[in-house]
């Protein structure tokens, strides 16, 4: 009787399978543990991780440490991933020709179109002449109300504009109800005399005239050409409750395209392709390229440095020059980042174009060797490294009921997509991709404009939900929720996230359901493209048909909604999709472990 | 000083020994700690005694002709409850700010959010947290805001616990007419239902020393305008 440890040491966890051996019987299992990986993976000081790992699994059944008589260690991927992300768009206005502005509680609804008349020359005005009157915030809402319904009486006044957060407060002091808009920050910037319009929506409803090109050519009688100039305006106006556009003599607002750069794809079929493209099309030319020895972007643009920057993250990491650091895989994701308008009079904010790129370097081998020695002198039982990770992968998920040969399975960690497949016949073709969790995480951050990553990982990581009193509150899948006990009311009217240590706020001014959008979205644009694109690798011919079961395992697969926003793709190809469920009873981890030992089995026949 | 079981249970035993033996001299205490009247002592009003101090204003004001608070029904009513002696005895917060200007402030920060304000002044009590539950019960939102003429002010819910609230504003000689406008969309948000950002306060650990005798007398000048017969009326302006 034998007893065989398999070591899984991972980006993040250790984790560890026990089996037994006896003469002419099948294996059978006795244990598994799980624990945080100690220092970077693949140097000796895992070791301790995996000592606290066995002596975990070991005293589960409890048995001593040294009564192991194997140990299996696997051969890890020797692939490291990075993320970056740089913008492509800059929104820039001159001369203050537009405020496209949304602040929470305009007042009134309806357009209006008129000359820009300063409060405090409310006094020059002629009749006659329909008027936006605009007051900064010295003056109070009673001031303003009262003077402007005595002009009201000889001056035609058809809209206004507020520098303070009080337009409800005018408006409902206001004889003749107009469309205000309020908390434009720079209203200084605002010219005296020149035409401007300003629109509030119904309640529920988004601004029609400004965000269409015709609709600011009405209000302010444009002709084509100047119509052709402010598409860009109504462009960024879409979407927004309230709004101003002033026409200026040499106002403008430009979209500027960046000067992104190109990505060289050093290949089999080389090709350059430049960022601007967007992610889709630098997709292609990736796929296409065959296989890929090295990527580097033009110097001096965004996408050189950006490429730089991981280059040399990955170099620290592992301990090779720059130089010899070759990215093997990139995956692009277009995403949409939230920058601050340079020349904006209300500090709006534009969705500017980005792109997200996580890059995948292949280093020299692990010394996996060095770890298993060091192990065995400590332990004073044998250590071996056996078995690439991929492959002992797909041995330990063949233990997932249901399952049969050919085995597909995608490993979706923190930093790649790996998948394998395991033929009738035995032979195993593997591949490993950028991006992975990691990305996932950045994507939240970026689109959310949220300070830290960590933020961003939680909300990855659980379901959102809305407190609505203190006795219950609304998941994010409509369901409502009645607590045993009153909720702390710190959550009362927050969105919050349901973690296994209790709830946690979104420090965030954004709508749960807004969240959850972004949130589904970058798992999207993350998994499905890189699971679609891995499995085309490893399957015959490339062809996805001919793939039958595909197991899902690693941290991601544990993700809630991952699984089956991948099992929804790929019923469309008839491949029977889930997550993985290790020796009936692991769930999608443990599976390099487990094949591990596995593997020993099959190596002593 | 190191606080051990031990000496927290001494400390206990002392306190409920002391209870007991004023329990049995015929006195008690209210739940804010305050002393109750002992009957027999000053008649049957119910007001904390003043009996051997010295009080900050000679006269008490009479709040009898003023409407009882009723209790809202309108799901849009946000109430303030304001302190005893507020825009009264006291006409400035801690800081130096006009309580008119408090008041108008909060009002106007509940009505741009599109909700409704109605003031009261609390004679139950000068305990913020209370005067902010008392409030929050009679606002048919559920939602109220307790202000103390000093200026301290906390927004709480109907369903909360007394000591528990939504948002407290404590350090009360460091808030601006600004904080007080925000407070009042705070509070309207709260009602909406949407996600509400807390409002960002400034800490300065030297307002304490700094202010403590000002806000104690402040605190006794309030205390002392207490009418728990009238317990809570409307109080639209002054």
């Amino acid at each position: 009787m034998r007893i065989v440890a398999g070591v899984d040491i991972g980006n993040s966890t250790t984790e560890v399978c026990i089996g037994e051996f006896e003469q002419g019987k099948s294996v059978r299992f006795l244990s598994s543990a799980s624990v945080t990986t100690t220092g970077t993976k693949g140097t000796t000081a895992n070791i301790h991780g995996i000592l606290s790992a066995l002596k975990d699994a070991m005293g589960k059944i409890e048995r001593d440490v040294s009564e192991i008589d194997l140990i299996r260690l696997n051969e890890a991927a020797p692939v490291i991933g990075d993320t970056a992300m740089e913008t492509l768009t800059e929104t820039i206005i001159t001369d203050s020709s537009m405020i496209g502005h949304n602040p929470s509680t305009p007042a009134g609804a309806g357009q209006a179109a008129g000359e820009l008349l300063s409060f405090d020359r409310l006094s020059r005005g002629r009749s006659g002449t329909p008027y936006i009157v605009y007051a900064s915030r010295d003056y109070r809402y009673e001031e303003i109300a009262a003077a402007i319904n005595e002009a009201a009486k000889k001056l035609d006044i058809v809209g206004m504009i507020l520098q303070a957060d009080e337009a409800v407060l005018v408006e409902n002091r206001l004889d003749r109800k107009i469309p205000i808009v309020d908390e434009v920050k720079r209203i200084d910037k605002i010219p005296d005399g020149k035409m401007a319009a300003i629109e509030v929506a119904l309640p529920g409803q988004f601004i029609r005239m400004l965000s269409n090109p015709y609709g600011i050519a009405t209000l302010l009688h444009l002709n084509a050409e100047e119509t052709r100039t402010v598409t860009p305006i109504a462009k960024s106006l879409i979407g927004n409750r309230s709004a101003v556009v002033i026409k200026t003599p040499n106002g403008d607002i430009r979209e500027n395209v960046l000067p992104a750069g190109e990505i060289s794809l050093d290949a089999e079929h080389p090709v350059r392709i430049s960022l601007d493209e967007g992610a889709e099309k630098i997709m292609k030319a990736v796929n296409s390229a065959g296989k890929i020895y090295d990527v580097t972007g033009q110097e001096n643009t965004n996408v050189g440095n950006m490429l730089r920057r991981i280059r040399k993250g990955m170099s620290e990491v592992s301990g090779e020059s720059d130089a010899e650091v070759h990215i093997t895989d990139i995956l692009a994701v277009d995403t949409l980042a939230p920058v601050l308008i340079s020349g904006a009079l209300a500090g709006e904010t534009c969705l500017e174009k980005a792109v997200g790129i996580a890059a995948m370097v292949r280093t020299q081998q692990l010394p996996m060797r060095q770890i298993a020695e060091k192990l065995s002198e400590t332990l004073s039982t044998r250590a071996t490294v056996a078995g690439v990770e991929a492959v002992m992968a797909s041995l330990g998920a063949l233990t997932t009921p249901g399952t049969r040969l050919p085995l597909a399975i995608l490993d979706m960690g923190g930093g790649s997509t790996d998948a394998a497949i395991i033929h009738e016949d035995g032979t195993v073709s593997l591949t490993h991709q950028a991006g992975a969790g990691e990305l996932v995480s950045m994507l939240i951050q970026t689109e959310l404009g949220l300070e830290n990553r960590y933020m961003a990982e939680q909300i990855k990581r659980y379901p959102l939900a809305k407190v609505e009193s203190l006795f219950h509150m609304r998941m994010e899948n409509g369901e409502m929720y009645f607590v045993q006990d009153s909720i702390d009311p710190r959550f009362y009217g927050r969105v919050v996230l349901l973690t296994e240590a209790g709830l946690v706020r979104v420090e965030k001014d954004v709508p749960m359901e807004r969240i959850r959008e972004i949130r589904r979205e970058a798992k999207k644009k993350v998994f499905l493209t890189n699971a679609l694109r891995a499995l085309r690798s490893v399957a015959p011919d490339h062809n996805l048909r001919d793939i039958s079961n595909v197991v899902l395992v690693g941290g991601s697969a544990a993700d809630f909604e991952i699984p089956e926003m991948l099992m929804e793709e790929f019923s469309t190809y008839g491949i029977v999709c889930g997550r993985g469920n290790i020796r009936g009873t692991e769930g999608p981890r443990n599976a390099v472990a487990t094949g591990l030992v596995l593997s020993y089995g099959g190596e002593k026949r | 000083m190191q606080v051990s079981q031990e000496l927290i249970q001494k400390i206990t035993e002392e306190v409920v020994r002391q209870i007991q033996s004023q329990k049995g001299a015929g006195s008690s205490y209210d739940a804010n700690g305050y002393r109750k009247v002992v009957a027999g002592e000053l008649g049957e009003d119910d007001v904390p005694s003043m009996a051997g101090r010295t009080r900050i204003n000679e006269n008490k004001s009479d709040y009898s002709a003023y409407r009882k608070a009723e209790q809202g029904t309108d799901p849009k009513e946000i109430v303030i409850g304001v302190g005893a002696a507020f825009q009264r005895e006291i006409k400035r917060t801690i800081g130096g700010i006009p309580l008119d200007e408090v008041i108008r402030n909060v009002k106007a920060g509940i009505e741009e959010e599109g909700m409704t304000p109605r003031v009261v002044k609390v004679l139950d009590t000068s305990d913020v947290g209370f005067m902010a539950l008392e409030s929050a019960k009679l606002a048919g939102s559920g939602i109220g805001i307790g202000i103390q003429s000093k200026g301290t002010t906390v927004i709480s819910q109907k369903d909360l616990y007394p000591l528990s609230n939504l948002e407290l504003f404590p350090q009360a000689p460091l808030m601006t007419l600004e904080t007080y406008r925000r407070i009042g969309q705070n509070a309207a948000k709260y009602v909406k239902g949407e996600n509400v950002t807390p409002i960002p306060s400034v800490n300065d650990p030297m307002v304490r020393p700094k202010y403590q005798v000002k806000a104690a007398i402040m605190h006794i000048a309030e205390t002392e305008q207490l009418d728990p017969k009238l317990g809570i009326i409307e109080w639209e302006g002054k």
